[in-house]
């Protein structure tokens, strides 16, 4: 390295939420000309120290010197002064402005009073877009582009900065080969001025091609860092994913496992189509078994689990439950089918999070609990008091509100509240996101007995190590299509890690 | 600046609307009439381009009549009650109109009240204090005396451009009122602040993505709390236009008025989902709510039918721009289906 200072240095950071640990001790350094991987599983602590070095949020204990010095924390305009940005997974973009104004968002340069010094802005932009070799219309209006080119803006957007470290969590998500290979270029040529760059992705042939140096994270806390030419793909993977798990997914491998469950189709999808989302998406879901959905995020696996559960229409193809054509219109409709659905986000989607544990857990069948007109308040705690003991909710209070539990045991109640009912089908998105190895193994063990049952288990992934763990069959979503659907006996992770990220390139 | 479809419908609806009463409404399409108008809803258009404001960074503000309000008060009290000249009187209405818009703002971003609830409070409590405060129930015999004041009163002037200009030997023009002229340079100074500045720019960006803006360094608590304090400077120089054509005030001065705004500006095109919308729609809005007002009653509709009417006309207008957002997410649907 030319010169021997780091550009941004992260020492023992640490943030916790509640009583959530997303990250623990972790140093970090990127030198100048550097580009460092930053890897791990989802829930790993990545995007945790990400926005701790962009100052979206300021971290539990720890400091960030950037160029030898100090920074204060917390305060993304003082890090974005410092020369430090960030491309966001999520769109950072205001949509009813024009690309011209989101490039320069917030720093649009200024004449007389605060005028906006319109050619100025054009001249810089258009000459920024020539040095990347980016063709976007400065003057269309971003809601109005397609998300690769808004994932376009984002980036010029954080080249128009001027940079000396840029972040970036998972650029390439949206992105067509040929764009991720222009993003390659344009990595390189930044390294070559000596800007620094983290690059965080799921998919290690990037990571391999792009990288120089890297950083394995898991479970908040920093395990490896690498020299990329000193390190394989597998070793790799090992440490991503740890000892334990790794033991725990041997075990599981080695645990039966039931393609096709009893053989019984419960649901059956036929070139399920919605226009401009997802394409000719056909297969059949068994009872007794648990298939996993994995893919990118964007890759539409959510839109099309809404579909199923009538949340979303679709424009063609068709849809049987048990033999019959169905169209849902609404989700009342699919669940008197016997269909249960578990959302992602738990807090928008899933509970009510002022009311009680038994309130949540009745929510789906109150139907059941009704006498006339009147609930049965009795019937309703009685049902509660069993949910929350055959799932070990902590603590198994019924009249707690729900917003007091834990993330774990507020996912248990949100699967809670569909069990009492039986379901035939269970959809679950991303049912361990943001909880803790010991609830998400609790969490597995409720979907396999569910499974024994002989309910017919969908759940949507993007953690490989969770579908390697739970999945009787693997289907990976790449682009709104079902890519590819294999036996979880057949397939190792690192086949499914290729399909997932070589698909998309 | 592009003109939005949005905007364009807006204006032809506003035309229509004026062919149609200037057809079917007696004594509608005279100059009385149409002063009437730039008369008594001026105040009411610059109101509605400072509640743009709050509803562009994805706000509201429910106290800018109270606001009218507090300010008409603080007028009576100082000319009537203290004597205070009239030069000094406007800086400090104006003032105080801002700071009260301010409160808000701050309340909003330091206390991180939602803004419906926080303006709730405020539109009650600046109530109290024009109350409080009222010089009209110190001196009881205040109430009948009118406001003298040239620096006041002086802003109820009209002028007569059309004989000014000569037109006035072929057809009669109304006389143009001060106020609208005033509503003209509010909005000229505002439509250049939001479409050309830094600040404008931020607070687009501010209503349109928050936490984009607060990553892109954007400084959002001084964004907010300068959108809630135009809404207030707006409501005071709306009050001073009041209290000068009424010549006094009251407690209830702009009782009810903040709702006339929020329509104003939302039929004129703010989105209420914020980040959307630009000065000249609440200007047509208001015009286009007075009217319909004054066409109606002068062809003898009751006030309550003229009540379901605007109404009416609110929700075909949020209901139109819902259609235009909609059309534009499913040709972005059908563009992606066709990228891929």
């Amino acid at each position: 390295m030319p010169d021997p200072q780091p550009l941004v240095r992260g020492i023992g950071l640490t943030k916790v939420y509640g009583n959530l640990v997303a990250l623990k001790d972790a140093d970090f350094t990127v030198m100048p000309g550097e580009v460092r991987a930053l890897i791990g599983s989802n829930g790993a602590g990545k995007s945790t120290l990400v926005k701790i070095l962009t100052g979206a949020i300021a971290p539990t204990l720890g400091t960030v010197e950037i160029a030898g010095k100090a920074a204060p924390l917390g305060d993304p305009s003082e890090m974005i002064r410092r020369r430090v940005s960030c491309i966001y997974q999520h769109s950072n973009l205001a949509p009813a402005m024009s690309v011209l104004d989101n490039i320069f968002l917030g720093r649009q340069p200024t004449g007389k009073f605060g005028f906006v010094d319109r050619g100025r802005q054009r001249r810089e932009a258009l000459a920024l877009l020539e040095r990347h070799g980016i063709d976007l219309d400065l003057d269309a209006t971003v809601s109005n582009l397609p998300t690769v080119k808004q994932k376009e803006v984002e980036i010029m957007k954080a080249l128009a900065l001027d940079a000396q470290v840029i972040l970036m969590d998972e650029p390439t998500g949206w992105l067509a080969a040929s764009e991720v290979t222009k993003l390659h270029a344009t990595v390189r040529m930044l390294k070559a001025r000596g800007v620094g760059i983290v690059y965080i992705s799921h998919m290690l042939d990037e990571v391999f091609a792009v990288c120089d140096t890297m950083t394995i994270m898991r479970d908040g806390k920093v395990i490896a860092e690498s020299a990329v030419a000193d390190i394989d793909r597998p070793r790799v993977v090992h440490l991503m994913v740890g000892e334990k798990l790794a033991r725990e997914s041997e075990r599981a491998a080695h645990q039966k496992r039931h393609p096709r469950g009893t053989g019984e189709i419960r649901l059956r999808a036929r070139n399920l189509t919605k226009r401009g989302v997802f394409q000719g998406v056909s297969f059949d879901l068994y009872a007794g078994e648990i298939l996993c959905l994995t893919g990118l995020i964007g890759s539409k696996r959510t839109e099309l689990v809404r579909t199923l559960f009538g949340a979303d229409r679709f424009d063609s193809g068709t849809l049987e439950v048990e033999g019959q054509p169905v169209t849902f219109g609404t989700p009342a409709r699919a669940i008197s089918h016997g269909i249960g659905f578990v959302p992602e986000d738990r807090h928008r989607d899933g509970l009510m999070l002022d009311m009680t544990m038994t309130e949540n857990l009745a929510m789906a069948m109150l139907d059941r609990f009704r006498r006339g007109l009147i609930l049965g308040r009795n019937r309703m705690v009685e049902a509660g008091r069993r949910a929350i003991s055959s799932l070990s909710i902590q603590p198994p209070d019924g009249t707690r509100p729900v917003k007091l539990l834990s993330g774990g045991n507020q996912q248990k109640v949100l699967v809670g509240k569909w069990l009492n009912r039986s379901p035939r089908i269970l959809i679950l998105d991303e049912p361990t996101v943001g909880i803790d190895v010991g609830a998400k193994a609790e969490i597995y063990g409720i979907l396999r007995r569910e499974r024994e049952l002989g309910a017919a288990v969908l759940v949507v992934s993007s953690d490989l190590d969770e579908v390697m763990t739970v999945a009787d069959r693997i289907g990976v979503m790449v682009s709104g299509r079902l890519a590819a659907l294999h036996d979880a006996d057949a397939v190792r992770m690192d086949e499914i890690v290729r399909e997932i990220g070589e698909a998309a390139a | 600046m592009t003109i939005r479809p949005a905007t364009a419908a807006l204006v032809l609806f506003f035309a229509a609307t004026l062919a149609f009463f200037s057809l079917s409404a007696p004594h509608f399409a005279t100059a009385t009439n149409f002063e009437n108008l730039m008369s008594g809803f001026s105040f009411v258009a610059i109101l509605a381009v400072g509640e743009a404001f709050p509803i562009l960074v994805r706000g509201i503000d429910l106290s800018v009549g109270a606001i009218v309000g507090v300010v008409g008060m603080v007028v009576f009290d100082l000319t009537l009650v203290l004597h205070v000249p009239g030069y000094v009187i406007l800086p400090v209405a104006l003032a105080v109109g801002a700071l009260a818009g301010a409160l808000n703002g701050v309340l909003i971003v330091f206390l991180r009240l939602q803004p419906f609830i926080a303006t709730l409070s405020t539109l009650a409590a600046y109530r109290g204090l024009t109350y409080s405060i009222s010089g009209r129930q110190l001196v009881p015999g205040l109430t009948t005396t009118p406001i003298r004041d040239p620096w006041i009163v002086g802003i109820e002037t009209y002028f007569d451009i059309g004989g000014w200009l000569g037109v006035s030997k072929f057809v009669t023009m109304p006389w143009f009122p001060l106020s609208f002229f005033i509503m003209l340079v509010v909005f000229a100074i505002l439509q250049t602040a939001v479409l050309a500045t830094r600040f404008g720019r931020d607070l687009y960006t501010v209503g349109g993505n928050y936490e984009a803006a607060r990553l892109a360094g954007i400084n959002t608590t001084r964004v907010i709390i300068s959108a809630y304090a135009i809404a207030g400077f707006c409501a005071a120089i709306t009050a001073l236009i009041m209290v000068a054509r009424f010549t006094t005030s009251t407690e209830a001065l702009g009782t009810g008025m903040e709702l006339t705004a929020i329509a104003a500006a939302v039929i004129g095109g703010v989105s209420l989902a914020g980040g959307i919308g630009s000065m000249f729609g609440p200007v047509v809005g208001a015009f286009l709510l007075g009217a319909v007002l004054l066409g109606l009653t002068l062809q003898g509709v009751p006030q309550f039918v003229q009540q379901i009417i605007t109404g009416v006309i609110l929700l075909a207008a949020v209901g139109y721009d819902r259609l235009l957002a909609l059309r534009r997410q499913r040709r972005l649907a059908l563009s992606l289906a066709e990228a891929t």
